[in-house]
């Protein structure tokens, strides 16, 4: 079953390079530098469903105390920061040609590398306590904590004066995307996701065996 | 607007890179895990 999802999410991922190189036409203003898009978006859209799947993960492990909940909590978080680390890699080589700079103290930019650092010391505190109880229950409050950060991330260009442009969907203003490049970036948004839970089932039964075998 | 190409493909290879080393990453977790796995199952039978 994995493994037939990780092909899915190859081919996916195929389709959706042809759909933002081959089939979405050049931008009009930005030129071919706007296909980052079809990777920029995809990357950040990811991050959030696995930030709310550490949400979940924590608020389901506190209220039950299930050690499956904090191996998804935990295995979304480490795939999260994967993502965001694109997201704000992919967000900067955008810029530089766009704002004429790699980076700037906007709130989108800003809110998003809290973000990035939430989700490491997520990470680091998880490595840092050995007892499974212990180190379940601290990290889902940390878990749950960190996700205030991604409705402050997403809504910072509609709070505050941004560089960074509005969302490009999930905004409360209708998409400005021609419909070709909106296409090629809903086929890029499901194969993003196709891949984030071929590499999610992978790290969940890791984490699995890794304790079975502890 | 120059198409910048240059920036694209550091992009989209920045990330390829990073995908596949974090696919690599996992497979190469799941083999460790599997062999001590393998052994105590060889002993057991």
């Amino acid at each position: 079953m994995t493994r037939a999802l990780g092909w899915l999410a190859a081919l996916g991922l195929l389709v959706g390079l042809a759909a933002g190189f081959l089939y979405a036409p050049r931008e009009a203003i930005q030129g071919n530098v706007q296909r980052i898009m079809y990777l920029h978006v995809p990357s950040v859209l990811t991050a959030y469903l696995a930030f709310a799947l550490v949400l979940l993960g924590s608020i389901a492990y506190l209220a039950t105390r299930r050690p499956h909940w904090d191996r998804l909590a935990g295995s979304a978080g480490e795939i999260g920061v994967l993502f965001t680390g694109l997201t704000i890699v992919s967000g900067s080589i955008w810029g530089k040609p766009t704002w004429g700079t790699w980076w700037t103290w906007d709130a989108r930019l800003t809110s998003t590398a809290v973000l990035f650092l939430v989700y490491v010391g997520y990470l680091l505190l998880r490595s840092v306590i050995d007892e499974p109880d212990a180190r379940a229950r601290y990290s889902a409050i940390v878990g749950i904590l960190g996700a205030v950060n991604i409705p402050i991330v997403h809504f910072s260009v509609t709070w505050w004066r941004a560089l960074h442009q509005p969302s490009t969907i999930l905004g409360p203003e209708p998409s400005p995307l021609a419909l070709p490049l909106m296409i090629a970036l809903y086929v890029n948004i499901v194969a993003f996701v196709l891949l984030f839970t071929y590499l999610l089932a992978r790290r969940v039964e890791i984490a699995r065996l890794e304790e079975e075998t502890a | 607007m120059p198409d910048n190409w240059a920036y694209v493909f550091a992009a989209y290879g920045i990330a390829a890179v990073v995908l596949f080393g974090y696919w690599r990453h996992l497979a190469r977790r799941a083999r460790a895990v599997a062999r001590p796995r393998a052994a105590t199952k060889g002993r057991a039978a």
